[in-house]
């Protein structure tokens, strides 16, 4: 155990030293703040960028707050997922391709705690990006658009995080098996992307699908409460997060 | 005692075999060479000895146990070692020093210890990324060192480094097999010959030679007079390789390498023969072979 936090510690220090401590939150936060001020000044964006004869007026209803931070929702969904996917996809396979992972296991370490202790600073680092750029969305909803009660946003916002820790351990996964790190990113993008169209294409028999939790998670903003499948999405997708983070810590295979 | 016994160790690669049914033993306190040419399979067994390859077939124990995990007891030194760029020597050292079950604070103090003995603590703070190849050696040795292990395996220590470099790690080789189990592998016989205890040789993946220093000396070194001279002498080495003293004559250029079955009678014989017919000899050395015949021989052709 204390291995572990030796391991768990340098994935810190490392995040530190080339600064994805900082710009990756930095970019949720980013993401959270425009959707709020573009909705909020999407009229006169509008009115300036196209050339309507004098006089003329647009009206385009203002967004509720619930919409718009759903919006922002979708925008992690998109943009964040590439950046958080992109962030970690070397996080083993760089340190294979490098010799890292050698110079580490043949110290007396468990393969697992080296790959659960990675895990682990993704997972939080990736947690703690989103719900600063959802608490950035909120705080500017409220600000330029309406009031919005606090409690909605951790709650859809921690339903939404199941959802990015499905993913990232897929990343994670994908990472201890594959070389190049490029695939990684690829074929996780390609699950999420797959996932959410089938899931809003056929939705009589996705009703399990992680990208389920996505669509939870934006009602819940919209409407204030929960609609469509949630319990099943939830247990089908800690199993299969737990299924796959188990598989990668215990591959044994060539390093 | 028996510090490491392999038994028919086996690693194949698809259809080519690596190393192929290897057995050997290391016997606590002996400093042992692991010698082979180029793609003998030497980085291939010692990964396999340091749990980083799984053997295809065959069996190490390590203190009369079979199939533990040994790896808190060992260090090791890869052929090319790496390191996290963005760390200085210090945290690299502590980092593998935590891994290896040490507190930290004897980490720290370990790690200090071992920048000064490898002659790098100057650049202790600075980042690994901007060290020379020989610095990045020696980094790689303190940190197999760190934890004091019980059996030290260096993959071509000296390789990368220079005259200097090279004499200073054999320097402290001969230090650690005071107190350590040193097994090493090399191509350069001649590094082997000046540390070693025990010599392991590998040709193709299999076992070629395993004896002891002492033991190969006594069987394949012969004793060999070297005569080098102003003019070419091709015409009287040629006369004396029928003397019954004399078992091989080598002529190169203005040199000359006899192997001698008796070294003081050779000696004076040729001495004689030298005078009498005023051979314009410029240097006339008497000495014994290098093991490298005996590894040409495994090895070559
Ligand atoms: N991962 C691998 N896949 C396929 N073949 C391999 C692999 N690793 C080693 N080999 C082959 O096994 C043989 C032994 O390689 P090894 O690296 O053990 O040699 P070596 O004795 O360390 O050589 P050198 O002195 O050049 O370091 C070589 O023919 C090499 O091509
Ligand atoms: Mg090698």
């Amino acid at each position: 155990m204390k291995k572990w936090f030796v391991l768990h510690r340098k994935e810190w220090l490392e995040m530190t030293r080339n600064y994805k401590v900082i710009w990756i939150p930095l970019i949720f936060v980013l993401f959270g703040l425009m959707q709020p001020i573009t909705s909020y000044y999407m009229p006169e964006i509008l009115k300036n960028a196209s050339n309507l004869p004098e006089g003329s007026v647009i009206e385009i209803p203002m967004p509720t707050s619930g919409e718009v931070l759903a919006q922002t929702l979708g925008q992690f969904n998109q943009m964040g997922i590439l950046v958080l996917v992109l962030a970690f996809m070397g996080i083993v396979s760089s340190e294979r391709k490098s010799g890292m992972l050698k110079a580490i296991l043949v110290k007396p370490v468990r393969f697992s705690s080296y790959i659960t202790a990675k895990w682990m600073s993704a997972v939080l680092l990736s947690v703690g990006a989103i719900f600063l750029g959802m608490l950035a969305s909120w705080y500017y909803t409220v600000l330029l658009i309406g009031d919005y009660p606090f409690m909605n946003i951790v709650k859809g916002t921690s339903l939404y995080l199941i959802w990015i820790m499905f993913l990232l351990t897929f990343t994670v996964f994908l990472s201890t098996f594959l070389k190049s790190s490029g695939f990684v990113a690829a074929f996780t993008l390609l699950l999420s992307i797959l996932l959410t169209l089938l899931t809003s294409l056929f939705e009589k028999y996705m009703e399990w699908s992680p990208a389920q939790l996505t669509n939870a998670a934006a009602s819940l903003f919209i409407s204030g409460k929960l609609e469509g499948p949630l319990m099943l999405p939830l247990i089908t997708t800690v199993i299969l997060t737990a299924l796959i983070l188990y598989l990668a810590a215990t591959r044994k295979s060539s390093l | 005692m028996e510090l490491l016994e392999v038994k028919s160790l086996t690693k194949s690669f698809g259809k080519h075999v690596a190393v192929n049914d290897l057995s050997f033993s290391i016997e606590e306190g002996r400093c042992v060479a692991l010698l082979g040419a180029n793609g003998a399979g030497k980085t291939t067994t010692l990964e396999m000895l340091a749990s980083l390859q799984k053997p295809t077939n065959g069996s190490i124990s390590f203190l009369s146990v079979e199939k533990r995990d040994y790896r808190e007891y060992i260090g090791y030194l890869p052929q090319y070692p790496v390191f996290f760029p963005w760390m200085n020597a210090i945290e690299y050292l502590v980092l593998m020093g935590e891994l290896s079950g040490l507190s930290k604070s004897k980490a720290v103090a370990r790690a200090n210890e071992l920048l000064e003995l490898l002659g790098i603590a100057d650049a202790k703070k600075r980042k690994i990324g901007g060290y020379s190849g020989g610095m990045k050696q020696r980094l790689g040795i303190a940190q197999a060192l760190i934890h004091e292990p019980k059996l030290l395996m260096l993959d071509e220590p000296v390789s990368a480094l220079d005259p200097v470099g090279r004499r200073e790690i054999l320097e402290l080789m001969k230090l650690l097999k005071e107190t350590t189990t040193i097994l090493f592998s090399t191509h350069i016989l001649h590094d082997a010959e000046e540390v070693c205890d025990d010599v392991i040789m590998i040709h193709k993946g299999e076992l070629a030679v395993t004896a002891s220093l002492s033991e190969l000396r006594r069987k394949h070194q012969e004793d060999v007079i070297i005569i080098s001279a102003d003019e070419n002498l091709d015409a009287w080495a040629g006369s004396i390789e029928n003397w019954n003293i004399v078992s091989k004559v080598i002529s190169t250029n203005n040199k000359i390498e006899i192997y001698v079955k008796n070294v003081a009678e050779a000696r004076n014989l040729l001495l004689v023969e030298i005078t009498e017919k005023k051979l314009p000899i410029t240097k006339f050395t008497v000495g014994q072979t290098s093991l490298e015949d005996l590894f040409m021989e495994v090895v070559g052709r």
